[in-house]
């Protein structure tokens, strides 16, 4: 009885089953990673639904676009030259604060609404003072790259200092002796960077090591950018001992994951053990 | 001392008789093999998820802005805070591994045929609210990890017609996963379930206690094949004590589950806790790549595959119930699986079936 029960259950169920709401996959996917409940999606820019047409990834924007670190960082086309990404009728309004391409001796300002601390030092540099005299250069965009291809943004680094490319301004004796300044510092940084990197895939949350570093490599570089040996001389040391205090507590965070790999496998062998001993016990008497 | 104790204890509950009758006068067959103590170790796997959480529970926040900051606080500093979330995380999953194999092995040794029809109703039962458990606890820490896996689990209720929204909103909340959801999932997993699984638990043991361990099909006798007109404990006269000699295997094979808690927490610790499990919970940042837990991956796959969703969660229901109610439909008077070639083929797809989906689920 029971079992036809539910048999004719099964049946009923499979057959409204097969009946109903014909979807697709497509349907599936979409229904259920794109709903409200999913999150807010991003919703496409109406950017790059028009820049996108190019047809090829050297002329494509957007495509460029995510080579760069501001992709990686969620950092938009609207974000840097304005307008309404999601008002395509307006996009391109300068109602809406859009910019367009900013002209050379307009790009401190576009990057300085971020990157503010740097804008300040930049200004007052002798780069800064060169592209206000000639409205042509060097700005940002000379040594940091745009979404152009072959010299998109990426992460600042202490190589994009090279003599290929300041020696197609000035000569490289300068930039060398700036470089030669930094590289405790960056070196310390590159370390921290990969010390923390080790953490995360540990399993550690490194939020406030990220940010103190953040702010301390953020600091340091916007002192970089006055162009000044001196002045990033005199300030290495302070930068430094900030970096040893992180990298002590990085140290500190290592030897606790070292105690705890060792507690653990103690509680292991512990276990095991009183499971051999339990072997070793006599077993149930044979006929 | 011990002998006052045990005196004061003889007079007023009959200690001895008590432990004759369940302990050392409680005999099991002679054959029973170490699959038999899968249940006890699923038992202790609950026991470590209890008081493992109840620390946990002690120090945890349960609101979307204190959650994950809670949680990571647990692990750096309350002292020992990471080891007893290692316990709970890891145990979770090795419990549902250890359930599984208890329910598969009992289905294998057809265990569960007359007159066990009841226990096993109770222990698949058990295994759907181990389930429960994990969906409702993985949430908790209020990941990355946690809030899209529980965004594409909660989601799966919406395949049903008419009802299914209603349903995804009845175990979220609100709209989308949020602060709701979270408030749900928590009384879920340290109010709602707990009592309920105890009352199955309870049930199950009353009835593994009442009707008497089965022998293994294997074996050189089977009592189940008498005519089953009247309840009879199963004795095993024939057998040994419960106790010394199967209470030692039991406590072997959970020192085993133990060890191999200890060995993953040692050895892999971030197994289940990978640099997503690390990161705060973001509705506004939809990961590249969103899945659920292992255990869930065969359904979600199967539900990926299937082009009209609702035929595919309703094929997933109906192989449930069939799952749960299979000693009612197996009437089949053979016990033994390796004498059912057509059975015993059908488990075997299944399984090659669920492990397959399972690894291309996780692509």
């Amino acid at each position: 009885m029971i079992r036809k029960l539910i048999l004719y259950s099964c049946i009923l169920f499979a057959a409204f089953a097969a009946v109903v709401h014909a979807g697709y996959r497509e349907d599936f996917e979409r229904e259920f990673l794109t709903k409200p409940w999913a999150g807010e999606q991003v919703e496409e820019s109406s950017c790059i639904g028009c820049h996108s047409f190019k047809p090829t990834a050297d002329e494509n924007v957007p495509v460029q676009w995510k080579m760069t670190v501001h992709y990686e960082n969620n950092v938009s086309c609207h974000d840097c030259h304005g307008g309404d990404p999601k008002d395509a009728s307006m996009a391109m309004s300068h109602q809406r604060g859009f910019i367009g391409v900013p002209k050379p001796a307009d790009i401190p300002d576009l990057c300085g609404k971020c990157h503010i601390g740097i804008l300040k030092h930049f200004l007052e540099s002798g780069h800064g003072k060169a592209l206000k005299a000639s409205r042509n250069g060097p700005s940002c965009v000379t040594c940091h790259g745009s979404h152009k291809k072959g010299n998109y943004i990426q992460k600042a680094h202490i190589d994009i200092i090279n003599e290929q490319l300041c020696s197609q301004c000035h000569s490289y004796d300068r930039a060398r002796e700036m470089k030669q300044a930094l590289f405790v510092v960056e070196k310390k940084i590159q370390e921290i960077e990969g010390g923390i990197d080790s953490l995360r895939k540990s399993g550690v949350f490194v939020d406030e090591e990220e940010r103190t570093l953040f702010s301390t490599h953020a600091e340091f570089r916007a002192l970089f950018h006055s162009v000044d040996v001196t002045l990033v001389k005199n300030n290495t040391d302070l930068f430094s001992q900030r970096l040893i205090v992180l990298e002590q507590k990085m140290r500190e965070t290592f030897s606790e994951l070292q105690f705890r790999r060792n507690f653990s496998a103690f509680l292991m062998l512990l276990f095991a053990g009183m499971g051999i001993i339990l072997l070793l016990l006599p077993k149930p008497p044979k006929e | 001392m011990s002998k006052g104790i045990r005196d004061w204890l003889e007079m007023r509950i009959g200690l001895d008789d008590l432990v004759k009758t369940n302990l050392t006068g409680s005999m099991v067959p002679k054959n029973v093999n170490l699959f038999y103590t899968l249940g006890f170790v699923s038992l202790v796997g609950y026991a470590i998820q209890v008081l493992s959480g109840i620390v946990l529970m002690i120090y945890y926040i349960p609101h979307p802005d204190h959650a994950f900051r809670s949680v990571q606080d647990i692990m750096s500093k309350v002292p020992y805070g990471w080891l007893f979330r290692q316990i709970h995380v890891v145990g979770s999953n090795l419990l549902v591994i250890a359930a599984f194999m208890h329910m598969i092995t009992i289905f294998f040794m057809g265990n569960y045929k007359k007159p066990r029809e009841m226990t096993w109703l109770g222990g698949a039962v058990m295994l759907i609210f181990t389930l429960a458990f994990c969906l409702s606890g993985y949430l908790l820490p209020w990941s990355q990890l946690s809030y899209w896996a529980t965004t594409v689990v909660t989601s799966m209720p919406t395949a049903f017609p008419i009802v299914g929204d209603f349903l995804a909103h009845v175990l979220r909340g609100t709209e989308h996963v949020s602060g709701a959801t979270l408030s749900r999932f928590f009384a879920l997993h340290v109010s709602i379930l707990p009592p309920l699984f105890l009352l199955f638990m309870a049930v199950h043991f009353l009835l593994v206690r009442r009707i008497g361990i089965s022998s293994t099909p294997f074996g050189k006798s089977d009592e189940e094949s008498r005519a089953w007109d009247r309840y009879q404990k199963k004795r095993h006269t024939d057998g040994y004590p419960y106790y010394p000699y199967f209470f030692q295997k039991q406590m072997f094979m959970a020192l085993v589950y133990i060890s191999v808690m200890f060995a993953i927490i040692t050895f892999a610790p971030t197994l289940f806790l990978p640099v997503e499990a690390n990161t705060p919970a973001d509705p506004l940042k939809t990961p590249a790549l969103i899945r659920p837990e292992w255990y869930f991956l065969a359904p979600y796959q199967m539900l990926k595959l299937i082009p009209n969703k609702f035929l595919g969660i309703s094929i997933q229901i109906i192989l449930v119930s069939i799952f749960i109610v299979w000693p009612f439909l197996d009437t089949h008077k053979e016990k033994n699986i390796l004498k059912r070639p057509v059975l015993r083929g059908v488990f075997i797809a299944l399984m090659c079936l669920w492990v397959l989906l399972m690894f291309w689920g996780m692509k």
